[in-house]
């Protein structure tokens, strides 16, 4: 299954005082089996792009399309859409509103219109997946559980749906280092069994960890496109955007400031480990003669 | 982010004698100008009253299609208000023989005063709201009210009540925007369906919006109480309502006026 | 030797619904001028140790003092919370007026300062975390590092003594959280002001004095940054993980490179690197 951004631009609230253009002329293609990352800071558009994917957001110009066909034509039928495509907002626990978790993670697959039958073993998988299937989902309430949990609840709400692309905005803000780790895992695991992960992000520890493609959104455009390897190469360009880049790539930046070269493509950690190691050793032998 | 630029109200911020009016001033002034709308007893004596709005809306630069769209809402009313009192109203002069039924000299002024009066009543109190800041509004309510404190009138609380509202509406709109646009990403349907469906898919939106809700109070009550809010007691203010020139000529304009108001009453 | 402006001596603490200790015997001392952080996973009783100092709890056990005043006297309080302002976690949740300027003011009119002196105050406390062109803003307009901003300045304007941030920079963007640490450093170095900052970002505690590990209640662990990331493998027992630079200068080690001890920025691996390999 394939997403395509067709030359997308999304302006709000247009024609009125506030208008605001938040997407210019985006072309993005979302391949099966991808963890894509899209990057950028606060206002740079990542976020109204992802909400085109699902097609919550429908193009000013442009068009979206899913298997070649578009998703805001006369009679597609937008909940084929919503079923393909999961989004999972920023605190996505803010959402939960079922006095069971059973039945809020049911949400989803009720409003495709499923079988009862159905329905139960859809909650007790996604449940599985997100790691609480000890929970207790028929008796808890969701408002009970840590903030931890109430975010995977969330996730495993839109996961009920059985989506086959999965848009995910930041979805390890505000938690501490070990769910943090906790919840990229479970998101590494879900890319793992088959599902596309398109995943919002500015921690670029977390990119160069987990992503096989990136995205970096700048003022509204993508200013760069390609593996993280390619992206964070560019660490000057990315300061210059106002990003962060991996603090192995600082190093390497710091190491080239100081004359010394070799770590141009290192982004993560095991690969600065090895890098540092061969010219300590090169250096050494360099010493020796 | 759609709905972050969201004005509350309909305040028209601009810099004139009219907005820069001290809201006190400003309150006085309408609860006047009602008075006196009630008190005139003939079409003359509206002369005044239209003349006063006349220049308070030069003064305050609000455009004029922003004046009247507070009588949009009205339309309806005022249509009806007319004709019922054009159709069935008792008079002796015969105006306009319509052959089902007469039309009648008096109804007919009738029908333009009251209709009028009621046009005057939405003008005046749109000046206030276009040249006022909702803020800026409350705060004159809570001076004007805080003499009731005699008799425990939570003067105080209830204006800061209303500035924490008028501070927390845009991001409650926003975190409900956010929730629906979430459901909706889970297949809920908010457009669709009988009256009673479309009731049952707000909870979902509800629920949350109330959860959320909740929460910041709480966290808003220990962020006041940090920063040493322990009530209106012993509470003094950035901003103090003074009186100024300006403010006394409107009130010595509004008492020419009411006096005008009367005597045309009884002249004609 | 400088007085302790923050004294916390065998605290106890426990939520009545909860009936749990969120705090258990904690003992900490702050030195006037310092620069202390806490860290600790969530749920760790870090923000309700936050709370406690500044009296919105007092403790079950034990005593707080804070600039030689005792949270439990009555009296104190709102000297106290005027001397040790608080900055929370959610900047949404803790600006109260529509307008920068005049919730920069509510602390004021809360503690009954005079009107003619507040514009002064008001305009310094912006200006110091550079948000004085914001000043007739409406706090839903700014990005949340502003907002936070608003909020420091807001407790700046009260002239505190110390200021307890309790995880403020936990919902903000890089760009944010590297405006808010920028502009609590300048605070601290050029004012003097005292800061305990509560996070579990780990690059943010690398620059303090002295970093409090808490963990169950408890503190678990206390001392410098260096000493405290120095074994990242004990950091991790508490949940937490150790900045970057020291997990690699670990790796590196273990690999049988001679790296110095206490590594946690990039610029202090970029030098040890430099020395060894050039």
């Amino acid at each position: 299954m394939q997403v395509t951004l067709e030359n997308v631009t999304h302006t709000y609230q247009p024609g009125s005082p506030f208008q605001a253009t938040a997407i210019q002329n985006v072309n993005l293609t979302i391949r099966d089996g991808d963890f894509l990352a899209l990057i950028g800071h606060t206002g740079s558009g990542k976020s109204t792009l992802a909400q085109h994917i699902n097609g919550l957001l429908k193009p000013t110009q442009g068009r979206v399309l899913l298997d070649g066909q578009d998703i805001h034509a006369k009679g597609y039928d937008k909940k084929e859409v919503r079923r393909k495509v999961g989004l999972v907002f920023q605190y996505p626990e803010h959402q939960l509103f079922e006095e069971t978790v059973a039945k809020d993670v049911a949400f989803g697959p009720k409003n495709l219109g499923l079988s009862q039958m159905e329905i139960d073993e859809r909650v007790k998988e996604a449940l599985a997946r997100v790691g609480l299937s000890e929970l207790d989902a028929e008796e808890k309430s969701p408002f009970e559980l840590s903030g931890g949990q109430m975010r995977r609840v969330a996730m495993a709400g839109v996961l009920a749906m059985r989506p086959q692309i999965l848009v995910l905005d930041e979805p390890a803000a505000g938690l501490d280092p070990q769910s943090r780790e906790d919840m990229l895992d479970m998101i590494a695991s879900l890319h793992r069994q088959g599902s596309t992960i398109v995943m919002v992000s500015h921690a670029m520890d977390d990119v160069a960890r987990y992503a096989t493609r990136a995205v970096v959104m700048d003022k509204g455009a993508v200013a760069m496109e390609g593996a993280p390897e390619e992206i964070f190469r560019h660490g000057e360009t990315l300061e210059k955007m106002g990003l962060d880049v991996p603090s192995v790539c600082k190093l390497g930046l710091q190491l080239k400031k100081m004359g010394l070269d070799g770590m141009e493509n290192c982004f993560r950690e095991e690969q600065a480990v090895s890098a540092i190691l061969a010219l300590w050793k090169g250096g050494k032998g360099h010493g020796a003669e | 982010m759609a709905l972050n630029n969201i004005t509350l109200g309909q305040f028209y911020p601009a810099e004139s004698v009219v907005h820069r009016l001290d809201p006190r001033v400003k309150i006085i002034l309408l609860i006047a100008l009602i008075v006196a709308i009630f008190l005139a007893q003939n079409l003359l004596a509206f002369v005044p009253v239209v003349l006063f709005l006349y220049a308070a809306a030069r003064l305050s630069t609000v455009p004029f299609p922003m004046l009247i769209k507070g009588l949009k809402p009205l339309r309806f009313i005022l249509i009806l208000t007319f004709v019922l009192n054009v159709f069935f109203l008792q008079g002796e002069t015969p105006l306009l023989d319509l052959g089902f039924t007469v039309i009648k000299k008096e109804a007919l002024i009738t029908a333009v005063h009251y209709s009028l009066r009621l046009v005057l009543l939405v003008l005046a109190s749109s000046v206030l709201t276009l040249t006022t800041a909702p803020i800026v509004l409350t705060d004159g309510l809570e001076r004007l009210l805080s003499p009731l404190r005699v008799i425990h009138f939570p003067a105080h609380e209830m204006a800061m009540m209303m500035s924490i509202a008028l501070r927390f509406i845009p991001t409650l709109l926003e975190e409900a925007d956010k929730i629906m646009k979430a459901q909706t990403a889970r297949g809920a349907d908010f457009e669709s369906g009988h009256l009673i469906q479309r009731a049952k898919a707000m909870v979902p939106l509800l629920v949350p919006l109330f959860v959320s809700a909740f929460r910041r109070a709480g966290d808003l009550a220990m962020a006041m109480e940090a920063r040493c809010y322990h009530g209106g007691e012993g509470r003094t203010r950035l901003r103090v309502l003074k009186c100024e020139r300006r403010d006394y000529i409107a009130c010595a304009v509004m008492a020419l006026l009411i006096a005008a108001v009367v005597v045309l009453s009884r002249l004609y | 030797m400088s007085e302790a402006i923050i004294s916390v001596e065998h605290v106890s603490f426990a939520y009545e619904e909860e009936g749990r200790e969120a705090v258990r015997d904690v003992t900490l001392s702050i030195p006037r001028g310092a620069f202390h952080a806490i860290l600790g996973q969530n749920g760790s009783g870090k923000s309700t140790l936050a709370k406690l100092i500044n009296g919105l709890y007092l403790p079950t056990q034990g005593t707080v003092t804070v600039c030689g005043l005792d949270t439990k006297d009555d009296q104190n309080t709102w000297e106290i919370r005027r001397r040790a302002g608080m900055v929370f976690q959610n900047p949404d949740n803790q600006l109260v007026a529509t307008i920068v300027e005049e919730d920069v003011a509510f602390g004021l009119e809360n503690i009954g300062v005079p009107t003619e002196e507040m514009p002064g105050r008001i305009e310094k406390a912006l200006a110091d975390v550079d948000m004085l062109p914001f000043a007739h803003r409406a706090p839903h307009t700014l990005s949340g590092g502003q907002k936070q901003r608003v909020a420091i300045a807001g407790v700046l304007a009260m002239r505190p003594e110390a200021i307890i941030f309790d995880e403020s920079t936990a919902m903000l963007d890089p760009r944010g959280r590297k405006e808010v640490m920028a502009a609590v450093k300048k605070l601290n170095q050029e004012q003097g002001i005292t800061v305990l900052w509560i996070t579990h970002f780990m690059e943010e505690a690398v620059n303090c004095d002295r970093v409090h590990v808490m963990h169950d209640g408890q503190i678990a662990l206390s001392g410098t940054p260096e000493e405290v990331f120095a074994d990242p493998d004990k950091i991790r027992v508490y949940r937490l993980d150790a900045p970057p630079m020291a997990r690699l200068a670990q790796q590196l080690r273990q690999a049988g490179m001679p790296l110095g001890q206490g590594i946690l920025t990039v610029d202090e691996m970029a030098k040890e690197v430099c020395r060894l390999c050039k």
